[in-house]
């Protein structure tokens, strides 16, 4: 299924004048902000600890209460909050010139204000957004979505093509892995799944995942383009 | 110091060089695992498993409660992870960090949420009373490769703990001792096993069973967590260096190998002990049947 | 030559196992105290081991964190370096040692060896004491030269036991035979070529140019240590082990 470009046309740059780089994204229902400040000095670390030669990456994500169907207050110590925190700031270690920075800190605040699948991916692909907008130079982008599997639901095992961008329903109906990419169409950068599936079935939808990321990678350049001719045309009026 | 000693430029470039010509310190191929050992405790639930010099301990123990208001039906099974300074100068007690949370992550993944115990035979009294299920997993001695030893050790122990054995009468509840009825086992549905890969040079080198040394030396990792026949029930790349599709897809067929040995060793191991335990044929003599005549004729009803 | 027993913490050596002396001292290595007028006390438990010829008796301790002490060889690695010292660590989880970043031959304010964090030097403990951070240099401050001293480039460095790198440094007595029986390091010299640097503290420099070899020597020498071959079982593996190379 191609993703339908609409779904993203209301991702904003700059949302927040007050941070290096901001971005406001929406993938289907999941609306995510994001902010980033970096790279800047590190508040603690000082004294004889030896930070590597290259920028720490800090993440914060924060889901808000009424992001979900419930009210539900999520704490900041949650574990799986935590693991998500961890995942967005390793996949981006990889990609960003961190060693452009030594001994600074990049700090990405992640806002989610509505989760309805696809959570991961909307917080990784926001990061990208904001990170481009603050100017930290990076090698590519970080672009991630869902696929999900229905061949326990089809009829015939052959014709049950796995699914693209799963909300929140199928999230929780159906197997699904959120796959990022980055540096080249069928390099794996993030690849957390965390249902049961089939073995043979992956291939398909790793895959599938890989083609979606190639396609949301467009639809984020686009983005940037025409953002960022927007802003050169601003500055020589 | 709290974090371990970063390894030497020379230590991690000779390691890069050895595994550039796929050769590992010790001497061992690229996918071949250290002496794997797997001993249970005399208590029901005790499993130790050492992996070369990794060490871990599993424990399991489980009380009566009341079961959480939104799953009146099911159970409660709680997985605590436990990295104290025993293991190593790096951890510190009570101190929640990365390596800690992403072990105790990746076994709730692999455990909890994969239904591997099914927590609706925990039950005793819809939304009155359940068992809560405490899995225990103490790190005694790090050296690479917690996670792989850590799921060994907790999944052995599952299988070999015995709760105790329950009657229902309407809503009241009797736990039987464990010296008046023997204890029961645990419903497993399927046996996941956790396979690290740890990856070098941009993922032309895929490592198993790295060493503390390999660990802190290598890119990233993949962890993926299957049971023997072919199930998947999750996978882990966390960031770090982009790593071939390929490759991933290569990781899942190596890994079910993998997993159809550690199956295999567990139940030797379980059958081992219950011969130690049933010594003697103890076992027909604290079952609670009668006996039933072998022969045709009359078969007595009981 | 050597006599030896095993003693525990706290015993006293017995007058008859002393050593003659002709000046009347003598010169007590590690884990000895010495209790004024005549009583020696045992401080870890370990085998006795005297040494007629020098009038020194020590302890041999096959455990245990290596205790800097003046005048040792160790092999140190720069953690980072600050204005004019580099702290470095000789075993991991203790205080740093300090390396003056002049403390090389031929240093001067101009001309100062640029290291980073994690390499690795081979140098000289220069004052030990239990109230200041330990000081090691790379070079010999009264003559000057390096003596093979200084920064050491690519090969690997592999863990061994403090006592175990005691016996390596001991080295040969008058009929060429190692003195702390270990023959590793001669024997395979004699096949292939590498360079060594043995610390002190716990950890061994080895450098033979290509992977193959350099494991080979390390996996010698850490069998050895952990598995305390003697001299012929250690005749024995160098044997399988070389034989695959040539």
């Amino acid at each position: 299924m191609p993703l339908d470009s609409s779904s993203y046309s209301l991702a904003q740059f700059s949302t927040q004048a007050a941070a290096d780089g901001s971005s406001y994204l929406e993938m289907g229902q999941t609306k995510i902000i994001c902010t980033v400040n970096g790279p800047q000095e590190s508040k603690r670390g000082g004294g004889s600890r030896d930070q590597s030669n290259a920028a720490r990456i800090e993440t914060d994500i924060s889901i808000a209460g009424f992001s979900g169907v419930d009210r539900k207050r999520h704490g900041r110590g949650d574990k799986r909050t935590q693991e998500m925190q961890h995942t967005v700031s390793s996949a981006f270690s990889s990609t960003l010139f961190t060693h452009l920075f030594p001994h600074s800190t990049i700090a990405i605040a992640i806002h989610v204000l509505s989760q309805d699948g696809s959570l991961l991916a909307a917080c990784l692909n926001a990061a990208t957004l904001a990170l481009v907008d603050a100017g930290v130079p990076m090698s590519d982008y970080v672009v991630a979505c869902t696929t999900g599997s229905t061949a326990s639901y089809a009829s015939n095992d052959e014709e049950a093509d796995p699914l693209l961008d799963l909300n929140g329903l199928e999230e929780q109906e159906l197997p699904f892995l959120t796959v990022g990419t980055s540096g080249g169409e069928d390099k794996v950068n993030v690849l957390i799944m965390e249902t049961r599936v089939q073995m043979g079935r992956l291939e398909a939808m790793i895959s599938v995942g890989l083609d979606g990321c190639k396609q949301i990678r467009g639809i984020l350049d686009d983005i940037v383009r025409e953002h960022g001719k927007k802003a050169l045309n601003s500055r020589v009026n | 110091m709290p974090s371990e000693p970063a390894p030497s430029t020379n230590e991690r470039e000779f390691i890069l060089a050895a595994l550039r010509e796929n050769t590992r310190l010790d001497g061992r191929a690229l996918d071949a695992y250290r002496p794997i050992s797997l001993t249970f405790g005399n208590d029901y639930g005790t499993a130790d498993v050492r992996l070369g010099k990794t060490r871990v301990l599993a424990k399991i123990s489980c009380e009566v409660a009341t079961p959480y208001p939104d799953r009146k039906f099911d159970g409660i099974f709680t997985i605590t992870t436990e990295l104290s300074p025993l293991a190593s100068p790096a951890f510190e007690v009570g101190r929640q960090d990365t390596p800690e949370l992403l072990l105790s992550r990746l076994l709730e993944k692999t455990i909890r949420r994969s239904g591997a115990l099914d927590t609706e035979s925990l039950c005793l009294v819809a939304g009155q009373k359940c068992f809560h299920l405490r899995a225990t997993l103490h790190v005694l001695d790090a050296d690479g490769n917690l996670v792989d030893a850590s799921c060994l050790a907790l999944i052995a122990a599952l299988l070999h703990f015995r709760r105790p054995d329950i009657e229902v009468h309407g809503e009241d509840v009797t736990v039987f001792d464990p010296r008046e009825r023997e204890p029961v086992c645990l419903t497993i549905q399927h046996r996941p096993f956790c396979v690290s890969f740890s990856y070098y040079h941009a993922g032309e080198v895929m490592v198993q069973d790295a060493t503390l040394l390999e660990e802190q030396c290598r890119e990233g990792e993949v962890v993926v967590s299957m049971n023997r026949f072919g199930e998947v029930a999750q996978v882990a790349k966390y960031g770090g260096p982009p790593v071939d599709g390929l490759s991933v897809l290569g990781c899942m067929s190596a890994a079910l190998e993998r997993v159809k040995g550690f199956d295999k060793m567990v139940t030797e191991k379980l059958k081992e002990d219950e011969k130690r335990r049933d010594a003697g044929g103890l076992m027909a003599e604290l079952s609670a049947e009668n006996e039933r005549p072998v022969e045709g004729g009359d078969r007595v009803m009981l | 030559m050597a006599t030896t027993s095993v003693l525990l913490p706290g015993e006293q050596i017995p007058p008859s196992d002393l050593p003659p002396t002709k000046k009347g001292t003598l010169t007590l290595g590690p884990n000895l105290r010495h209790l004024p007028p005549s009583t020696i006390l045992t401080t870890t438990s370990g085998s006795l081991h005297t040494d007629p010829k020098k009038a020194a008796l020590w302890i041999d301790a096959p455990h245990g964190r290596y205790q800097p002490s003046v005048g040792d060889l160790v092999v140190a690695q720069i953690h980072h370096g600050s204005t004019d010292t580099y702290h470095c660590a000789l075993t991991p989880h203790t205080a740093y040692a300090l390396l003056g970043q002049l403390a090389f031959e031929g240093a001067n304010k101009k001309t100062r060896p640029k290291l980073e964090s994690g390499d690795l030097v081979y140098a000289r403990v220069k004052t030990a004491s239990k109230w200041e951070d330990v000081e090691i240099e790379c070079f010999n401050s009264s003559t000057g030269k390096a003596d093979g001293l200084g920064p050491l480039k690519g090969g690997m460095v592999f863990n061994i036991s403090p006592a175990f790198a005691r016996r390596l440094m001991m080295g040969t007595d008058k009929e060429g035979r190692s003195k702390g029986g270990v023959v590793v390091l001669e024997e395979v010299g004699e096949k292939v070529k590498f360079e060594v640097a043995v610390g002190r503290n716990g950890r061994v420099w080895v450098d033979s140019g290509n992977v193959a070899a350099t494991l080979v020597v390390g996996r010698l020498l850490m069998g050895c240590d952990e598995k305390g071959w003697s001299v012929e079982e250690q005749r024995r593996e160098i044997e399988t082990c070389l034989r695959p190379m040539f």
